[in-house]
């Protein structure tokens, strides 16, 4: 065997595509190392060539280098190199095994009592002997094999679905966990798992809540819970690895790395998981297991990726090469053990599923075939059938699956990433790949948040992207994602701080929790939409001034006087008054018409109402709009009469008269002042100190500065009776400014070391010079010695916050300025212009 | 009422125009309507003649940019650089642009009516009062023939004290 082998190694290493130069030359020097040892090559000429071939194996890894050195192993008596190096070949080229390899492979197997491995290669080995007799013999063995193998079983039950009741307090958890309420997070979370015990996905956002409360063995702990439940569970695998890698101890880092490894298996596409696994084996010390998991992630990285990763492949190849040179040998970590509580047929699928020939995965789809007969609600037989179906490229066998799988158990997270994955990948389904992602999003998966996330960060739908970043981030703090989601937040919203990130994100979840729940309603008027929504007064307010204008103005002026005018007793008039009514009510050249601007407005205000998610209903319920649409519906249709009466046929001039005067009362009783206020009402925000002292207060804990913070009321704050100022900004902004303004002004005090920070605010309302329209002026003064001015505001400070101050000042129509203080006790003051409403008049 | 009267109406369009002339059932026939397209056009009346009153309309969105009054550079700048909105803001507001520039032309009891409802803002036009003390609003549904009556007497209904 050996002479053979040695005789046609030339022509192995003439046939390996895209090997390297180098690695030809080591193995073609090998060979001839070999060829000059003569028949039969002594034990150095034998450790010579095999150390060669490891070295070329590392350049340009082949199972033609894998399975040559297998040889050489085999001739130096190093059984269990060679068949290590058979059972790499095995994985990933078995049509190159002999009958004698997959004996040496299945009676190792068999020693290990790795039955399913067994059974594989004695199978292989059925299939290919050519002699009557092996094939007889591999028969019985296989026989045997498979009784062991069945003895070796346990069928774990799967785990009873949660009752509702623990469902939903699991849902009230993940929503007190998303907007940052930790303690009824806790509390809802006690109560689902106490409701249902052993409820993975309970542990799995306990441990969440754990790792962002700091709680490390906590988490840990709730992390293997998931994992002793739903063992291949990706983000416990993949957070219970990261908290495992940043403990102290050895052999909790031996963990993470299997769980790394896990993970990588559990999620082959995951392919950034390739390179933290590198690295952590890199690091652990593992070069080998290092560079076979880099060169798997270069294979799939793109070529920057590549390019960033060259130095550590590098470096990496050096060690190995080292290793091999000075023959050192690095002891394989043993792997964590499985406790898979799976179905037997489920397992003996798993087992050809590891295999990967096509006729292991033929193999695994009949022993799952079998298992959803048996067993038609056990979910995981479908769900890994529709992987292998995925894997052989059966995309519409594998949706089917999945969804067979969903159908046994729609909670089963891992189910729908798997479809919403497999429509990802085939172009053209995109929508349908997001509607799953919602799915899985709903059934408390992270990766579906984060998707989603990605999917609304690509469609420019930054607030939503933001709210779901910020979620994953609540929900899955070790999360796979969570380093890139954080750069994300980060991009999105620059240099706002992790803190103001999270609050605005969770904020934003707020409004996309209440649309979820609004679209359930249908038919609001527009004061209850825009009371749900204060954020659409900045997009309702030219909508109604324009109304009010162009309708409910020119309504009042036109009707009643063009119908006191047509009712005359001048023919002539009443045609000139005609026209020029027809004319303003339904446009001419230059005008839309009073008919059409009502319509107009009314389409915008409902599509704007659609976008969140219901339906206004302005014609109808509607107190302030409804007169204004039975106004216009009066006006509708005398177009054909009004363009009559202008010709001269006054025969109808009555009824138009009728429409007129009814549509001049309708528009009469509308109240566009009383639309304008409804919005002020919902959209602005009343400022008064002692709110801005509380929000102060929070800031300081949030950034944890310990010293007192004096706050001053200046201006009508300081009045006897100090007075409030309503301003043109709804609340959720409001507040987002003056967090930023108070932390700017508390990161200043301490990079500049100022422990006695003294603060004063001040307003008052002043007018626009030219509108008359009133403006809040706030001034927030400090002690503060650090320099600002309005050019660092817009430019080299707006990384401090000030950028998002500015930002959402100059979209409320304000200016933030820097000024002198209002006293002198200060040094400088912060000038925030805001649109201020107008006092109401009393009734 | 009955002397001849001339009223300068300051439109984009000619809607207040056709409906003074139009529509006011009688006294209509007996007062001049001149209009103006902008502050250009009715500075050049004020300066060729004297007015008996002033209807100011409030929004000019078919005016060129370039011919509207007020600073659009100040806009700009107040607005971050959005010209765009800068240039909105000056249209929608253009009528308090044009009381601006054309009230100290005026003599103080001259009627000007200009085309806002002040009902819920009185601070507002009190505020707008100190530029011309006979400036005047309308509320939302009043009748032509009484922004008429007001331009040629003085004070529309509704309006605050």
């Amino acid at each position: 065997v050996i002479l053979a082998a040695a005789l046609g190694a030339l022509s192995i290493s003439a046939a390996l595509p895209g090997c390297s130069d180098d690695a030809a030359a080591l193995a073609a020097e090998a060979e001839a190392s070999i060829s000059r040892a003569g028949p039969t090559p002594d034990a150095p000429a034998l450790d010579r060539a095999r150390r060669l071939y490891r070295r070329a194996r590392v350049l340009a890894p082949s199972a033609a280098f894998s399975l040559r050195a297998a040889d050489l192993a085999c001739a130096s008596g190093d059984e269990e190199e060679c068949v290590d190096l058979l059972s790499e070949v095995a994985e990933v080229a078995g049509e190159l095994l002999s009958p004698a390899d997959r004996l040496l492979l299945a009676r190792r197997a068999e020693t290990r009592r790795a039955w399913r491995e067994a059974i594989s290669h004695y199978r292989a080995l059925r299939a290919s002997a050519p002699d009557a007799g092996v094939r007889s013999w591999a028969e019985g063995r296989l026989r045997r094999v498979e009784i062991e193998a069945e003895a070796q079983s346990i069928v774990a039950p799967a785990a009873a679905p949660p009752p509702p009741e623990a469902r939903l307090a699991l849902g009230e958890a993940r929503r007190a966990l998303g907007v940052g309420d930790l303690a009824k997070a806790r509390e809802r979370l006690a109560a689902a798992r106490k409701l249902s015990p052993g409820y993975a996905e309970a542990a799995l956002a306990l441990a969440a809540l754990e790792t962002r409360e700091g709680r490390a063995p906590e988490a840990i702990r709730a992390y293997r819970e998931v994992l002793s439940t739903d063992p291949g569970r990706f983000e416990a695998l993949v957070g219970l690895a990261n908290l495992l890698w940043d403990e102290p101890d050895r052999s909790a880092k031996e963990e993470a790395l299997a769980a790394t490894d896990r993970a990588i298996e559990s999620r082959p596409e995951a392919t950034p998981l390739l390179k933290t696994s590198a690295l952590r084996w890199a690091e652990w010390g593992d070069a080998p297991k290092a560079l076979a998991r880099l060169d798997a992630y270069r294979r799939r990285a793109s070529v920057e990726e590549r390019r960033m990763t060259e130095g550590l492949r590098e470096t990496l190849a050096r060690r190995v090469d080292a290793i091999l040179s000075g023959e050192v040998r690095v002891e394989e970590p043993e792997p964590a053990a499985l406790t898979t509580p799976a179905v037997d047929e489920w397992r003996v699928a798993q087992a050809y599923l590891r295999r990967g020939d096509p006729s292991s995965l033929a193999a695994a789809l009949d022993h799952l075939r079998e298992a959803e007969r048996l067993d038609p609600t056990f979910a995981p037989a479908p769900e890994l059938a529709g992987s292998i179906h995925e894997k052989r490229g059966d995309f519409s066998l594998a949706q089917a699956a999945y969804e067979r799988a969903l159908a046994a158990d729609p909670a089963r997270v891992a189910t729908h990433e798997r479809l919403a994955f497999l429509l990802a990948r085939q172009p053209g389904r995109e929508a349908e790949a997001e509607e799953a992602w919602r799915r899985a999003e709903q059934a408390g998966s992270s990766e579906a948040i984060f998707q989603l996330a990605e999917s609304a960060s690509r469609k420019g739908r930054r607030g939503e992207a933001l709210a779901l970043y910020g979620r994953y981030l609540a929900e899955s703090p070790g999360g796979f994602h969570a380093d890139e989601v954080s750069r994300s937040i980060q991009e999105l919203q620059p240099r706002r701080g992790a803190l103001l990130a999270g609050a605005i994100a969770a904020a934003l979840l707020l409004v996309a929790v209440g649309i979820v729940a609004y679209r359930r309603s249908t038919g609001r008027t527009f004061e209850e939409w825009i009371r749900r929504f204060p954020a659409r007064g900045r997009d309702a307010r030219p909508i109604i001034g324009r109304l009010r204008h162009e309708v409910v103005k020119h309504g009042g002026l036109l009707l009643t006087d063009g119908a006191r005018k047509l009712s005359g007793p001048d023919p002539e008039a009443a045609r000139r008054t005609a026209a020029l009514l027809r004319s303003r009510l339904f446009g001419d050249a230059r005008t839309r018409g009073l008919v059409r601007e009502s319509a107009e407005a009314f389409a915008r205000l409902q599509s704007f109402a659609r976008e969140d998610g219901l339906r206004l209903d302005l014609s109808g319920r509607d107190p302030l709009f409804s007169p204004i649409a039975a106004g216009s519906r009066a006006l509708e249709r005398l177009d054909g009469p009004l363009s009559r009466t202008a010709n001269g046929d006054l025969d109808r001039i009555g009824r138009v008269v009728t429409k007129l005067e009814e549509a001049a009362a309708l528009f009469r009783s509308a109240s566009g002042a009383e639309m304008s206020r409804v919005i002020e009402a919902a959209s602005s925000t009343l400022v008064r100190f002692t709110d801005l002292l509380d929000l102060l207060a929070s800031v300081l804990v949030e950034t944890g500065f310990d010293s007192p913070v004096d706050l001053e009321p200046l201006g009508l704050f300081a009045e006897s009776e100090p007075r409030p100022a309503r301003v043109r900004v709804f609340p959720r902004d409001w507040e987002t400014i003056w967090r930023n303004l108070f932390g700017n002004a508390v990161e200043a005090a301490r990079v500049g070391l100022d422990h006695d920070l003294r603060l004063g605010i001040s307003v008052e309302i002043v007018r626009d010079p030219i509108t008359g329209t009133p403006i809040a002026r706030f001034v927030l003064a400090d002690n503060l010695a650090a320099p600002l001015t309005a050019e660092m505001i817009r430019g080299r400070a707006a990384d401090r916050g000030w950028g998002v101050v500015a930002d959402l000042v100059r979209r409320h129509d304000g200016t933030v300025e820097v000024g002198p203080p209002p006293t002198p006790d200060y040094r400088k003051g912060i000038v925030l212009e805001v649109p201020a409403v107008e006092p109401e008049v009393p009734a | 009422l009955r002397t001849s009267r001339t009223i300068l109406v300051v439109e984009d369009g000619t809607e207040y125009t056709d409906a003074f002339g139009g529509l006011v059932p009688d006294g209509a026939e007996s007062v001049e309507l001149v209009r103006a397209a902008d502050l250009e056009e009715a500075r050049a009346v004020l300066s060729e003649r004297g007015v008996g009153a002033v209807f100011l309309d409030v929004v000019f969105d078919r005016t060129p940019a370039d011919r509207l009054a007020g600073d659009l550079a100040e806009q700009v700048r107040r607005f971050g650089g959005d010209r765009t909105r800068a240039e909105r803001h000056l249209a929608e507001n253009q009528g308090f642009y044009l009381l601006d520039v054309l009230a100290p032309l005026l003599e103080a009891e001259r009627p000007v009516v200009i085309a806002y409802d002040f009902s819920a803002e009185p601070e507002r036009l009190a505020a707008l009062r100190a530029k011309h003390a006979n400036l005047s609003g309308v509320a939302d549904g009043t009748p032509i023939s009484e922004v008429f009556g007001a331009l040629t007497s003085g004070g529309t209904r509704d309006d605050p004290p």
